[in-house]
């Protein structure tokens, strides 16, 4: 689930005609000075910019003198949330709220469709409103085929106690999230809170924007933003440019499959025989020796106590799986105990690859988890 | 009898001369596919495989009455080549293609669902009813002629569950990937309940994975309307919440996408669900 940094988000909103607090981010080198001017204010939001929620708990976002904010910006810096330290922080011009709202465009899963959630009870978790106001949530689904038009939000407006100029302000920034979200394959735009100010503004107060990853090809600038490359370990990030899906666990074992189900099995079966994971990995429909070498290179930087290597090939070519195995243990020395279960096209000519280089392959998938394990807690 | 495709089910390849389109083009029609026609813009007239090659899926369907079609063509591609699929009339439209936008896929679905297309992708393997067709990257040689019925959201582990139970004597109906994405084309019911009604089909298996809500409509669905035995195995039991394990679709959404909790609603309906896939033989065998 690629998710932007609220500051990115915003961003996006500022150039789709979403109106957005001022707003500039500071990695902690330059000065605060040119913001505190532009806003002629002596008071603003300072907000570290994080992947992961619970930023306001964390003691991450805090409203600040101009006087206090570059000590504030430096405190921040570095600091640990939810295991990757904070790298920007967004400085920006407080608002005066009159009320909250939340506002959210989805490409919903079950339908296909697009959907479209609004409630006036903004500015709180949504799920705890959905539960306890079930009727105070406006929800209506719109074709995957929509052209947006301002007209056909006035209801939605209208339900969440708009009127008059204000009305056609939310039906346009409604109008333009939808053609937001069109234009750049959004899978999720969630504004919560939208606020209403005292002179009658309407400004989106915080951005929440999934990004489609399949689109990346027609989304240049966006699959390049710093969130893209930060939500990913380096390892992770490694993998990903190889075209291949990684994920670090906590476990023992590093595992290489094929298919993300097979895998996620994978990882499951050593489960069950009284161990655990040190990772998630799918080489992908069609990988070639490439591919397992560069997954056993990953490997070989992760603290490991085994590796098992889990194959039913059907695009995959076993052959090309035991050349990568091959190729690999002859680049850097595998030092831990490795099973190697092969099956499926040209598993005949894979194996014997193998044998001819001193390695057994199983033929079925459970006695070779079982035989990774027994290695790895020091059976024979 | 199975579901929906048999030994006469006519194919149309779209992308049918590219490197996936020729390697599994050639695989189906080994395995007996009805394969009449390819599609690749700018070949048309040219003959590849043995099979004639058409500019478009208009021409290409009106030469042969062909009423289903498979995709083999790169994502960037893969919307316009369904959207010519529907319009030309196909009824069975199967998208092998991965890394699908989901927009365009949310688009396709819903022209399907207006024409009454049963759509079977993205990111899937395709489908197979072993001795007769294949339409798809299935292992034919793995698959056996029987009376289980395997409707699955996984490939190649669809392909150790498909192994398992040749091994053990137990032959399958029809098998149907249903792909990974996030947005697909039909779901668990539609199968679920294609198999109730097949009388080839004495067994369901239901292979699912961590994130979405299918398994839970599922478990709806065989409450109320399924009345043969059905067993499942969900991946994911150890997958991290909130971590995306390769497919889109595999995301954990809160407490009801995890593994535990789908096999709990499973088995709360009368689903016998597994822990690893070799369990499954073994239960059936034991039921029958």
């Amino acid at each position: 689930m690629p998710m932007l940094y609220e500051i990115e988000g915003k961003q996006l909103f500022k150039e789709n005609g979403i109106p957005v607090p001022k707003f500039k981010a500071y990695d902690g080198i330059e000065s605060i000075k040119a913001f505190t001017e532009e806003l002629g204010n002596d008071i603003m939001m300072a907000k570290a910019q994080a992947l992961s929620g619970g930023r306001g708990k964390a003691g991450l976002i805090k409203k600040v003198s101009a006087s206090e904010a570059e000590e504030y910006i430096q405190s921040i810096l570095g600091k640990d949330h939810r295991g990757k330290p904070v790298e920007i922080v967004m400085l920006e011009e407080p608002m005066e709220i009159v009320n909250e709202y939340y506002l959210s465009v989805m490409l919903d899963n079950a339908s296909g469709k697009y959907l479209i959630l609004a409630s006036s009870r903004g500015g709180v978790d949504i799920e705890e409103v959905a539960e306890k106001y079930p009727e105070e949530i406006y929800k209506e689904y719109f074709s995957a085929f929509v052209e947006p038009q301002s007209y056909m939000f006035m209801e939605i407006g209208k339900n969440l106690g708009f009127k008059a100029k204000t009305l056609t302000s939310f039906s346009n920034i409604m109008k333009n999230m939808f053609i937001m979200a069109q234009k750049r394959d959004l899978t999720l735009i969630e504004i919560n809170p939208l606020i209403l100010t005292p002179d009658n503004k309407i400004i989106a107060a915080d951005s929440k924007v999934v990004v489609d990853g399949n689109a990346d090809f027609r989304q240049l600038d966006i699959a390049s933003l710093k969130s893209q490359r930060d939500r990913h370990t380096d390892l992770e990030f490694e993998a990903d440019q190889a075209g291949i899906s990684y994920v670090q666990l906590e476990g023992e074992i590093g595992i290489i499959s094929g298919g993300a189900g097979l895998a996620m099995a994978t990882c499951d079966l050593l489960e069950f025989y009284g161990s655990s994971p040190a990772n998630f990995l799918d080489v992908g429909g069609g990988a070639d020796e490439t591919k397992i070498e560069k997954s056993l290179e990953i490997l070989s930087r992760q603290e490991i106590k085994g590796i098992f290597i889990n194959f039913f090939a059907g695009i995959t070519r076993c052959d090309d799986v035991a050349h990568g195995i091959i190729n690999a243990s002859k680049k850097f020395e595998i030092k831990v105990p490795m099973v190697i279960r092969l099956v499926g096209t040209n598993d005949d000519i894979g194996i014997q690859i193998l044998e001819e280089n001193g390695i057994n392959a199983y033929g079925k998938m459970e006695p070779a988890a079982k035989r990774i394990v027994e290695l790895v807690k020091g059976g024979n | 009898m199975a579901i929906l495709l048999d030994e006469k089910t006519k194919v149309i390849v779209q992308g049918i001369t590219g490197k996936q389109g020729t390697f599994h083009a050639q695989s189906m029609i080994e395995y007996g596919t009805k394969v009449v026609a390819g599609v690749t813009p700018g070949k048309g007239g040219q003959e590849h495989l043995g099979v004639p090659v058409y500019d478009s899926m208009k021409e290409a369907v009106n030469a042969t009455q062909a009423t289903s079609s498979v995709i083999f063509i790169p994502a960037q591609f893969a919307y316009s080549a369904a959207l010519e699929a529907i319009d030309a009339n196909i009824k069975l439209l199967t998208i092998i293609t991965e890394g699908v936008p989901v927009k365009d896929t949310a688009r396709i679905k819903q022209k399907s669902m207006k024409n009454n297309v049963i759509m079977v992708g993205p990111n899937c393997p395709g489908l197979i009813t072993p001795e007769e067709s294949k339409i798809g990257i299935i292992p034919g040689e793995i698959c056996s002629k029987g009376n289980v019925g395997i409707v699955s959201r996984s490939g190649t582990l669809t392909y150790e569950i498909i192994q398992n139970l040749t091994i053990n004597g137990l032959g399958q109906s029809t098998c149907v990937g249903l792909g990974g994405d996030p947005v697909k084309g039909i779901g668990f019911n539609e199968c679920l309940t294609m198999f109730e009604n097949d009388p080839q089909t004495k067994q369901i298996i239901l292979v699912g994975e961590i994130g979405g809500v299918g398994e839970q409509e599922a478990a709806d669905l065989v409450k109320k309307e399924i009345t043969k035995p059905v067993y499942a195995f969900i991946a994911g039991q150890t997958a991290p919440p909130g971590k995306q394990m390769g497919h889109a679709g595999a995301i954990v959404h809160g407490k009801s996408g995890t593994a535990k909790e789908k096999m709990r609603i499973l088995s709360e309906v009368g689903i016998t669900t597994v822990k690893t896939p070799s369990e499954i033989p073994t239960y059936i065998l034991e039921n029958n």
